[in-house]
């Protein structure tokens, strides 16, 4: 099975971040926006890693 | 604030005419393809998942749930961020087989009609209630506009305006076949409607209904049980199989399906939606908090789920209601336009066409579109009937999460197609039927049944998800191991898996021609449509229409089978090509395509690092070697089809390699095809010196031959072959000429030893005539010795010629730059020439000016002469004539040599002074007397022309042209 790397990449970054931003989301008096800037960082990282991935066209 | 009925409806309509505006205008042309196919337009398009789940039930969601309500656009936001997993390798196989339903790709891949008919059935059933949703949720916020209209009459006014514009949108043209670029647009334009919308009331929820952010967040401060929820989203209960029915849904439910794979533009537009979609969502997702905060502050009673709708009417801001309703109009029409256009397809490929079919006679193309039509109104009216059935008390949620999870008893067999070639038809089947069984009972059946509706609101949905998930994956693994897996779901499972790259053997059709192919279709399809197919097919692949290659009509049959799936979806596409376009031989599984195998690694190649990338590399080098190898390096498979030919090949054969791939050997044209086939069938792997003729000119080859043996499996038949052709005709031409100029040279020699061996009687004959004729002075007998000191003078003379051009290879620097005397060099060369017997009958006219002189070597001119009265010679019949001319010209001379032969022909007159060519029988000549001739007279600064023909009336006779600079005496002072 086939996994492009940078995709790999990807797939860690979101599930450190899970790990590490569920304490920092649910934690008291924290802003009510929080689970989405860690959304929009995961969207940017993602980005970056589509950003050249249209060379296989069939 | 309540607003008119009248006012609702045109709002409601105006709005989807605007819509159907747009998508008229952009079918027209009249908005640039820039922007209709920029990858922009095609995420706001993908924007259609956001539906009444996303912009309703999602603010009802956050109530009940906190941050679970982010489940739904997390569960679809990683399809896509994961896109090269999942969606890319579907999306690739849906463009390459026109595969347009999810029903198609389950059909395509295990190989059965059922599975595609039952995928239909359960696709069908589920997602009736997701269209029911949406009509439900028009009815409601309708409603809370506008309180004393009869939600029904709202309901059924909806239906019929949505029914027009989902026929008018989506089956104005032929589908399956063509991007409908118009609905793409009206959809891309509703998503971004709705999205402004939904930001705008969120945007008014924050200033206006608290005064600010920090104002909200010491308001939701003051509400512990809303903070509690908010804190204590349990991620790990219905949070995952949430998302992971949406991440399903990505694929399974059908608008999403029709969106990401029938209106994308490729690979670029997926990388751009991969992160685009998740924004999207991401931003429709951020509003709900606020609105469902500013609702709840302002103390309405309406119905939670409908709050975006309410706030602008608790907050007495009508402008924003308005906006509020068209936002959520947008995410209910656009949904129901493009599932109902996606589910037609399916019901008419895998409902209808199995059972029933237009017969040749009848426009198949209208009697499909008509069907998809009566489809569409159907499904929409089935949808509003499921929107009356249940009890009405049902949350929006509900009915959403029943329609959802039946999506989601497609992920097994989604997964199999990528990742698990061993998984057939009937384990596909048993899970399917399993889980949809616990789904059905446990789910779907409960909704009707439900009287009270706490109960379904206590219904633990999340386990009855996992329990009938569990039990399908569990079915579908033991099932397909346990049973048998046909040759045909093999092959297909092989196309679609990544990591397998075996193909079908290669195998003859019984059609032979593109032509064959029309008539072949003609029965079931018509002449008219299945012309038109095969046209389409063939401008598709840009093959022409007398290619009569087995690999070209094996592509042609490939993309038939795949614009008619389009059409008519894959089962029936399949039935059509296997019954009437069929194989010649039984193909057998595993047999490696190396075509297919290459274009398949070529299209991973960026792909590919490490190892596989190194040898890859490897391939290519090994590749090149034999393409750019001098020898000709043809390749046969093991059923004697071309797969190679290479550039020496091409230069040597002029064909082209485009041409003649995938050609059978039988199939080359003469002088090949004896000379392959005879060759192939010799015992010997050598073969030397074969002569033929192309072109006019004879040629010769060797050849070499060796049998590629598979390594891959012991004891198997071969792969094929590979033959080297050796072109030998230049090296044969040197052989020869080498050989005559050995043979040549040895007679000079021969001569030169003769001419000396005679000399020395001549000489003495010669005395003895002297001293008669000195010493006797009888008149007689002086007369008799001067004319033998004459014939022995005459006599000396030849003989000094023959041993002057013996000697002219190794001709002496000293006289390189001496005067010639054309006039004693073109008497020297007719006296030389009437030697040979052959010139007996020829007549000689000598033209010579005595001031006719050059500097040079008078021995090189010689030969240039000989070389030229020889070649005017041959070209002579008997009794022919040559004439020698000299003439001053100026500085200039001109020396002429006609002969009134056959002349030169005009096809190989630009080439007679190249080495080795000539047009005279082996062994009479080398090819290079007139090179010879160029060689001379450009060393001695002169230059040649050739006229022919001469007399023009008659089409005979040459003229050989040469000229030199005058030879002038250099003064003494200049020394």
């Amino acid at each position: 099975m086939y996994i492009p790397r940078s995709i790999l990449i990807l797939f860690i970054i979101i599930y450190l971040l899970f790990l590490l931003s569920v304490d920092w989301i649910n934690q008291s008096g924290g802003a009510w926006y929080r689970p989405f800037l860690v959304g929009f960082l995961i969207i940017a990282i993602a980005g970056w890693t589509h950003r050249e991935q249209d060379s296989d066209e069939l | 604030m309540n607003y008119d009925i009248t006012t609702v409806i045109l709002l409601g309509s105006g709005y989807l005419a605007l819509l159907f505006g747009i998508a008229f205008i952009t079918d027209r042309g009249w908005i640039p393809q820039a922007v209709v196919r920029h990858p922009v337009v095609y995420v706001l398009a993908l924007g259609v998942f956001a539906s009444v789940w996303a912009y309703y039930t999602a603010v009802g969601n956050a109530l009940r749930d906190g941050y679970g309500y982010l489940a739904h656009s997390i569960g679809i936001s990683l399809a896509f961020l994961f896109s090269p997993l999942l969606l890319k390798p579907l999306l690739n196989l849906t463009r390459t087989y026109q595969l347009s339903s999810l029903a198609d790709l389950i059909a395509f891949r295990y190989r059965s009609p059922w599975a595609g008919t039952v995928t239909t059935l359960v696709t069908l059933i589920g997602v009736t209630p997701l269209i029911a949703l949406q009509i439900r949720a028009v009815a409601d916020t309708a409603d809370i506009l506008s309180p004393a209209a009869s939600q029904g009459l709202l309901a059924v006014g909806f239906c019929v305006v949505i029914t027009v514009f989902s026929i008018l949108f989506g089956t104005s043209r032929r589908a399956g076949r063509t991007r409908h670029d118009g609905l793409v647009m009206a959809i891309a334009f509703e998503s971004l409607v709705k999205l402004v919308a939904f930001l705008a009331v969120g945007a008014f929820a924050v200033v206006g209904g608290f005064g600010g952010l920090d104002e909200m967040q010491q308001w939701l401060h003051s509400q512990p049980r809303l903070l509690d929820s908010l804190q204590n989203t349990n991620y790990f209960s219905s949070f995952h199989i949430m998302a992971l029915m949406f991440f399903t849904a990505a694929v399974a439910m059908p608008h999403m399906f029709y969106a990401t794979f029938n209106e994308s533009n490729g690979q670029r537009s997926l990388s751009v939606a991969s992160w685009g979609l998740p924004l999207y969502l991401l931003l429709m997702s951020l509003p709900v908090l606020p609105i469902l905060w500013a609702g709840l502050q302002s103390g309405s009673l309406v119905q939670v789920e409908y709050l975006p709708v309410v706030i602008g009417v608790e907050y007495g801001k009508p402008f924003l209601t308005l906006i509020a309703y068209i936002g959520g109009m947008s995410a209910t029409s656009g949904l129901i336009i493009v599932l109902t256009l996606a589910l037609s397809n399916m019901c008419l490929n895998h409902l209808i066409l199995p059972f029933y079919q237009p017969t040749a006679r009848d426009d198949i193309y209208k009697w499909l579109l008509w069907k998809r039509r009566i489809l569409i109104t159907a499904l929409i009216w089935a949808g509003f009937l499921f929107h009356y059935l249940p009890d009405v008390k049902i949350s929006i949620q509900l009915i959403g999460i029943v329609a959802f999870s039946a999506g989601l008893q497609f992920l097994p067999g989604i997964i199999a197609i990528l990742y698990w070639p061993n998984g057939n038809t009937r384990g596909f089947l048993a899970g399917l039927g399993a889980g949809v069984f616990v789904w059905l009972v446990f789910l779907m059946l409960p909704i009707f049944a439900a009287a009270d509706p706490e109960t379904m609101t206590e219904l633990n949905w999340s386990r009855i998800a996992i329990v009938s998930l569990l039990l399908n994956s569990i079915l579908f693994v033991l099932v397909s191991l346990a049973s048998e897996t046909s040759d045909e779901e093999r092959s297909s499972a092989d196309i679609c898996t990544l990591d397998t790259i075996k193909r079908r053997k290669r195998s003859g059709l019984v059609a032979k021609s593109p032509a064959e192919f029309i008539k072949s279709l003609s029965k079931p399809l018509g002449e008219k449509t299945a012309t038109r197919e095969v046209m389409q097919a063939l401008q598709d692949l840009s093959i022409k229409i007398d290619d009569r290659r087995p690999y070209a009509l094996r592509r042609l049959r490939g993309r038939l089978e795949a614009n008619l799936s389009g059409l008519l979806g894959p089962s029936i596409a399949r039935e059509l090509i296997d019954g009437y376009l069929p194989y010649s031989l039984v193909s057998q599984h595993g047999s490696a395509d190396l075509n297919m195998i290459e274009g398949r690694i070529e299209a991973y190649r960026s792909n590919l690092s490490g190892m596989a990338a190194e040898l890859d590399s490897l391939r290519r080098y090994h590749r090149q070697v034999l393409l750019d190898l001098p020898l000709g390096v043809c390749s046969l498979s093991s059923d004697d089809e071309i797969v190679m030919w290479n550039q020496a090949m091409e230069r040597f054969t002029g064909i082209n390699s485009t041409e003649i791939l995938g050609l059978n050997i039988v199939d080359l044209k003469e002088p090949w095809l004896s000379l392959f086939t005879n060759f192939i069938d010799e015992d010997s792997n050598h073969s030397f010196k074969h002569y033929f003729e192309l072109n006019g000119q004879k040629k010769s080859v060797n050849l070499h031959k060796a049998i590629i043996e598979d390594t891959t499996a012991a004891g198997s038949p071969h792969e094929g072959m590979i033959m080297l052709l050796e072109d030998i005709t230049e090296t044969e031409i040197l052989e020869a000429g080498l050989s005559h100029s050995e043979r040549l040279a040895s007679i000079g020699r021969l001569a030169a030893g003769v001419a000396h061996e005679i000399g020395n009687p001549i000489t003495g004959i010669a005395c003895l005539a002297q001293t008669i004729r000195d010493e006797y002075h009888d008149d007689e007998l002086n007369k008799l010795a001067r004319q033998i000191i004459e014939q022995t003078d005459r006599t000396s003379k030849i003989l000094q010629s023959l041993v002057s051009f013996a000697h002219a290879g190794t001709s002496n620097p000293q006289y390189a730059n001496a005067p010639v005397v054309i006039a004693e060099c073109m008497e020297e060369a007719k006296t030389l020439i009437s030697l040979d017997k052959k010139s007996k009958d020829l007549h000689f006219q000598l033209d010579c000016d005595p001031n006719a002189v050059i500097r040079g070597d008078s021995q090189r001119l010689l030969q240039v002469l000989i070389n030229l009265i020889n070649n005017a010679r041959d070209a002579c019949q008997h009794n022919g004539n040559i004439s020698l001319q000299a003439t001053v010209a100026g500085k200039q001379v001109r020396i002429t040599v006609t002969d009134d032969g056959i002349g030169i022909p005009a096809a190989i007159r630009d080439r007679v002074f190249d080495p080795f060519f000539t047009t005279k029988e082996a062994g009479e000549g080398t090819g290079l007397g007139l090179s010879l001739v160029f060689s001379i007279v450009e060393d001695l600064d002169g230059d040649v022309d050739i006229i022919s023909p001469v007399d023009k009336d008659r089409g005979g006779g040459t003229q050989v042209i040469l000229r030199f600079p005058c030879y002038h005496e250099e003064p003494e002072s200049a020394q």
